[in-house]
């Protein structure tokens, strides 16, 4: 059984279930689990290294791939060809 | 499936749909279709052949709904059936391999606390883009709709066929393959990755 913290605000080492933890980290990133988010991810970041680790690193990823993956720019013929071949089947 | 009760809309309301529902994302399509052919011509072609369906089957579609969500699940069904075959790189996985896998609870999590938050922040766009495009299309087509596109895990469901469980799983599975491959890519710029 896992020891209960004390009050100096240490963050546990080790994390009683990773699995389920970052899986539910990962939801609240999502924006799934609305409800629970708010008062789980305080508890958590707080409390526990593993987590607080995991979320910021996740947190990390998304904002760099969101930024860096996103610019492929579109041939600017494209949309008009598009709009052509409809023309055409109308 | 249940029936989708269809529209009969008249051609004006038909542009109107086109215009203003479907064309505003053909900058997530292209990205989409990029990412999943590794070619400018496929991928033309590929977003080309989704808006003519999209088009063709507009009555299917019910004005103000997400049309974002419709329109990629026809781009990726046309991708599998069509433009797979064509792309440049292997893609296939064997989901239950890797669902069983994640599912028996022995994921190595150490990649994840030993990674240093900068390293991951400093990396180019080509070398983030590079383990993007590595992994296993299954893999890589779930980041792209949630953390490139902002799909909810629902809609995700419906865009991939698969249940919201399976979209959980394989999502914190595609994680953890990306995360071991910025990992490679922070070791190999120079970052201490392995802390004490």
């Amino acid at each position: 059984m896992e020891k209960k913290l004390d009050s100096s605000g240490e963050k546990k080492l080790k994390c009683g279930d990773v699995s389920k933890c970052f899986q539910l980290l990962e939801s609240i990133l999502d924006g799934e689990d609305k409800d629970a988010s708010k008062e789980v991810l305080k508890e958590k970041l707080s409390k526990c290294q593993p987590c607080f680790e995991h979320y910021h690193l996740e947190q990390a990823i998304r904002e760099v791939l969101k930024n860096k993956c996103t610019k492929q720019s579109v041939p600017g013929e494209l949309a008009n060809s598009i709009r052509q071949k409809i023309e055409d089947i109308k | 499936m249940s029936e989708v009760q269809k529209k009969k809309y008249s051609d004006k309301e038909k542009n109107n749909i086109f215009d203003h529902e479907f064309m505003p994302h053909i900058d997530s399509m292209y990205n989409f279709a990029f990412r999943l052919t590794f070619d400018e011509d496929d991928a033309k072609d590929l977003v080309q052949d989704t808006y003519l369906k999209a088009y063709r089957f507009i009555n299917s579609f019910e004005q103000g709904t997400n049309a974002k969500a419709w329109l990629f699940r026809i781009l990726k069904n046309s991708f599998i059936n069509e433009y797979r075959k064509k792309s440049k790189q292997p893609s296939k996985v064997d989901y239950q391999e890797v669902e069983t896998y994640y599912n028996s609870d022995s994921v190595d999590y150490n990649i994840t606390s030993d990674l240093r938050i900068d390293a991951v922040k400093d990396m180019l766009g080509d070398e983030i883009s590079n383990a993007l495009n590595s992994l296993a299309v299954d893999f890589r087509t779930v980041i792209i709709l949630c953390d490139l596109e902002g799909f909810t895990y629902e809609e995700m469901a419906k865009i991939l066929d698969i249940p919201i469980g399976t979209v959980r799983s394989r999502l914190h599975r595609a994680r953890n393959l990306l995360k071991e491959k910025l990992h490679s890519y922070a070791k190999n710029m120079g970052y201490d990755t392995e802390e004490e």
